[in-house]
């Protein structure tokens, strides 16, 4: 008899062991789930209100950067810069509502991890948008100054060839490392997190070619 | 209404719970294990059958949703780390089986299953259920001839699993 032949002719038995009443199935509806969805929806809205805070803090904390902002926003450069920020924030969140909704436990086993994965990857473009934003606005905010502030313009004026040098790989070095602490950040959370869905979903695409 | 969609549910699920508990014994080696799983697919369930038309039979949707969660969804707890070998209560329905040697082989049999990969699992599961080869490729989302071939790998792993 083949192996799973035999499996086959036991596979229906049902053990008394396991059996459970109506009483004990009832609780179970109300417990909370633990699926990785749920856990990928907190730690989306997690990073969602993490960005709104990080860019918003300053402005709320210190009376002379929020003086400088205002300054800054009477330019209708700038209003249209946050009009855009904010724009894209409420795409994201749509985009994100979006995926959420669509992933469907009754779909079958592939589409239902390619909708997790798209959700993750709404959420990591995010992130990458408010990187690569931070960096822009960090390098206007020092060209701004350079040019403008008196300090700063007297300190550029100051430093020799050497010095200059000693600046430009002192920020790239921490910026690097700013980078690669993000990375590792992100590659712990949702390595740990969908490590199973991904060599899952590997493997059916695997039996597609 | 809601008591009553409750009741309606729960009552389902007590007449179809041995589908979940295959489910369980294929993915999960110990009794805590087997029970936190068994939880997830419920809630899962729960969750999913407002939008149960109907038009498909309870146990066929049962089969997606508890395969899916098994695959996809279930993050393992760590009370899954306290490792008290399901072996001896999974076999327990072998019971009736009173031929010493058969008993044996099921038990490396189900050994072997359960060292196979969460996807080939899903395979395996909806064969011992009998579902033919257009199922099994429409719940995994794979075609029919890949299905079929794949099954056949599991087969010969298996065998080579259980005579190395």
């Amino acid at each position: 008899m083949d192996g799973l032949d035999l499996l086959k002719k036991n596979w229906n038995k049902e053990q008394e062991s396991d059996k459970l009443s109506a009483k004990d199935i009832l609780p179970m509806l109300h417990k909370k789930s633990s699926s990785i969805v749920k856990l990928l929806f907190y730690i989306s809205v997690g990073e969602l209100f993490f960005w709104i805070i990080v860019n918003s803090i300053p402005y709320f904390t210190s009376d002379s950067y929020k003086e400088r902002l205002d300054q800054i926003y009477s330019d209708n450069a700038m209003i249209i810069l946050s009009v855009f920020s904010y724009a894209v924030i409420i795409l994201f969140i749509y985009l994100l509502y979006k995926s959420y909704k669509s992933i469907s436990v009754t779909d079958n086993a592939r589409r239902l991890m390619k909708s997790i994965i798209n959700t993750r990857k709404i959420i990591k473009y995010y992130v990458l948008y408010n990187l690569i934003m931070a960096g822009i606005s960090m390098i206007i905010a020092l060209y701004y100054s350079f040019h403008n502030d008196p300090d700063a313009v007297k300190l550029l004026e100051e430093i020799d060839g050497k010095g200059m040098m000693i600046l430009i790989v002192a920020s790239t070095f921490f910026t690097a490392i700013l980078i690669v602490i993000i990375w590792l950040f992100y590659k712990l959370i949702y390595g740990l997190l969908l490590k199973r869905l991904n060599r899952n979903y590997k493997e059916l695409k695997k039996l597609e070619i | 209404m809601k008591n009553e969609l409750e009741q309606s549910f729960v009552e389902l699920l007590e007449k179809h719970q041995n589908i979940i508990h295959k489910v369980c014994r294929l993915y999960t080696n110990n009794y805590h294990a087997h029970n936190d799983l068994f939880q997830e697919i419920t809630i899962q369930l729960w969750k999913a059958y407002p939008k149960f038309r109907g038009d498909s039979k309870f146990s066929t949707w049962m089969y997606r949703v508890g395969l899916n969660t098994a695959i996809t969804l279930y993050r393992k707890s760590k009370r899954t780390i306290s490792t008290q070998d399901f072996e001896g209560v999974a076999f327990k329905m072998t019971s009736e089986v009173y031929d010493d040697t058969e008993e044996q082989q099921l038990k490396i049999l189900y050994k072997a299953v359960h060292q196979l990969n969460d996807i080939e699992k899903a395979l395996v599961f909806l064969y011992l259920e009998d579902k033919d080869y257009r199922e099994i490729s429409e719940t995994m989302g794979i075609s029919e001839v890949n299905a079929r071939v794949k099954m056949n790998r599991i087969k010969n792993k298996l065998r080579t699993i259980l005579n190395p």
